[in-house]
């Protein structure tokens, strides 16, 4: 029961933020929609590790709100699920959200949800070739809400993550290498 | 598991291990692919010096220089003013393609730059790091659709340039003009970059014109209508790479195709660039395209008009080495 809050939030979200904002922007809007989806559907790879056992897992990330900060001045620095690599990696902060599914249950069940607030710190090439990825996770397993500080780094052009994630309070560590795509 | 269930289960299976095996056949011998490998083969080559780098890129007095520091960078100073296009002065273009040649011009030698021109977004033509090594004063073109993939660099003004757009500032006059290329940068997003973010230009100065061609396939009715709207003095085209050709043909002409567009645009002078500084495809040797432009200009009997530097070389048109013909 007292998932639904958490997954009606995130449904809500979902549906508010694609409507509203996916179809708001320039004419080319459309067919970047087209090729943004399919690529939401390609898994990234996490590792738990902690009571009650070690689990590999796939995850899928969405970015509701990300605000650039390391773009020119002349575009908005709000973005909205569809994000173009360099609005991430020339200096930003993304709110995403994910849903992990596991080889294993972690608690009781098979699956969790997660919020992130990530900041991305350009290192190389504006971002393009190297970042420091700092944040905060929450994720919802079962009836615990465990909090996580994050720390990372992301390089191809942004395209591929890798993050480590710690809760001190429940002893819990989480690898991510990731595959971000807008 | 009953026979039937058995066969669809193998039969699933059997066609499952085809596709995969199709798909990394199919992808491992595709030209992304094999250029990919190529770059990964060629990482650890060395990178070779350029021999006489000039100290002094900016001149106290011309009427035209031209000083080729590699790939489609090109410096160009119309009396007074400084144009650079599609600085790429890193090891690589993007983190793959390497160079083989160091830049033919140190960024700290030089002194201003009033215009820095960028013809589209892929990794060879708009470097990041590149131009955070230029002076700053001056203002950087991109083409229409390209600011959504421009950094806040500090330059004076960073100013977007739709198809037959002209920028007009203190005499200068900088028209950008259509050529066929295709645009994005990650590879995903070239299908909402298919019309946009590419662009060739031309400088009109002090009684100069300098079409930049930037990359480009060949296009009669584009080039002819470039020829049509400018008295050109000097087109600097690219002409590289040529192999595998079928791959190639839309979106990059070859030494032949090059000379055609120099036709067509009507100039005095070509200067040919877009070679021998990074891998791009498959030539059999670094050298290919060039020699296949001065065959191709010695068969058509124009060498004299097309300029081959080196990179770091500089040439002075119109009262440097070059004396500057009647216009017919």
């Amino acid at each position: 029961m007292t998932k639904k809050p958490f997954v009606l939030a995130f449904a809500v979200t979902l549906t508010v933020l694609t409507h509203g904002s996916v179809f708001a922007q320039a004419p080319e809007s459309a067919d970047k929609f087209r090729t943004w989806l399919p690529y939401q559907g390609v898994p990234s790879f996490t590792l738990y590790s902690g009571a009650p056992n070690t689990a590999f897992g796939f995850e899928w990330e969405i970015t509701p709100l990300l605000y650039s900060f390391g773009m020119n001045k002349q575009i908005s620095p709000w973005y909205s699920f569809i994000v173009e690599p360099p609005g991430r990696f020339t200096g930003s902060i993304e709110l995403n959200l994910a849903v992990q599914v596991f080889t294993r249950k972690i608690g009781s069940s098979y699956f969790s949800l997660s919020g992130s607030l990530i900041g991305f710190i350009p290192l190389l090439e504006r971002g393009e070739h190297l970042t420091l990825n700092l944040g905060v996770s929450m994720y919802r397993f079962g009836e615990r809400s465990p909090l996580f500080g994050v720390l990372g780094v992301s390089t191809l052009f942004g395209i591929v993550h890798l993050n480590v994630k710690h809760s001190p309070a429940e002893k819990i560590w989480i690898t991510s290498l990731e595959w971000r795509v807008f | 598991m009953g026979p039937r269930r058995a066969w669809q289960r193998g039969g699933a299976l059997s066609a499952s291990v085809y596709m995969v095996g199709l798909l990394v056949v199919g992808g491992c011998s595709s030209v992304p692919a094999r250029f990919m490998g190529k770059a990964i083969e060629r990482m650890g080559d060395p990178i070779l010096p350029v021999a006489e780098k000039t100290r002094h890129p900016v001149l106290a007095g011309t009427t035209l220089s031209v000083l080729w520091a590699g790939h489609a960078t090109v410096l160009i100073q119309i009396q007074d003013k400084v144009f650079l296009t599609d600085p790429l002065l890193t090891r690589t273009a993007g983190m793959l393609s390497k160079r083989y040649i160091e830049p033919g011009l140190d960024p700290a030698t030089l002194p201003r730059l009033d215009y820095t021109l960028i013809s589209h977004m892929h990794f060879d033509h708009f470097s990041y790091g590149s131009l955070d090594m230029l002076p700053t004063d001056g203002s950087l073109l991109v083409p229409f659709g390209a600011l959504a993939y421009t950094p806040d660099f500090d330059f004076r003004e960073i100013q977007e340039m739709s198809p037959w757009q002209t920028l007009e500032e203190d005499g200068v006059r900088i028209t950008a003009v259509p050529v066929q290329h295709f645009s994005g940068r990650y590879g995903v997003d070239i299908p909402w970059m298919r019309d946009r973010g590419y662009t060739g230009y031309v400088i009109e100065y002090a009684g100069v014109t300098v079409f930049i061609a930037g990359d480009t396939g060949y296009h009669p009715q584009l080039f002819k209508a470039i020829g049509e709207h400018f008295a050109i003095d000097l087109a600097i085209l690219p002409i590289a790479p040529v192999e595998p050709r079928d791959f190639m043909r839309f979106a990059h002409v070859d030494p032949s195709e090059a000379l055609q567009i120099f036709h067509d645009v009507d100039a005095r002078y070509m200067v040919p660039m877009h070679h021998r500084t990074i891998l791009q495809g498959f030539d059999p040797s670094d050298t290919y395209a060039v020699e296949q432009l001065q065959k191709c200009a010695e068969e058509e009997g124009i060498r004299e008009k097309v300029v081959v530097l080196d990179i770091g070389e500089r040439k002075e048109f119109f009262g440097g080495e070059v004396d500057r013909p009647a216009r017919q």
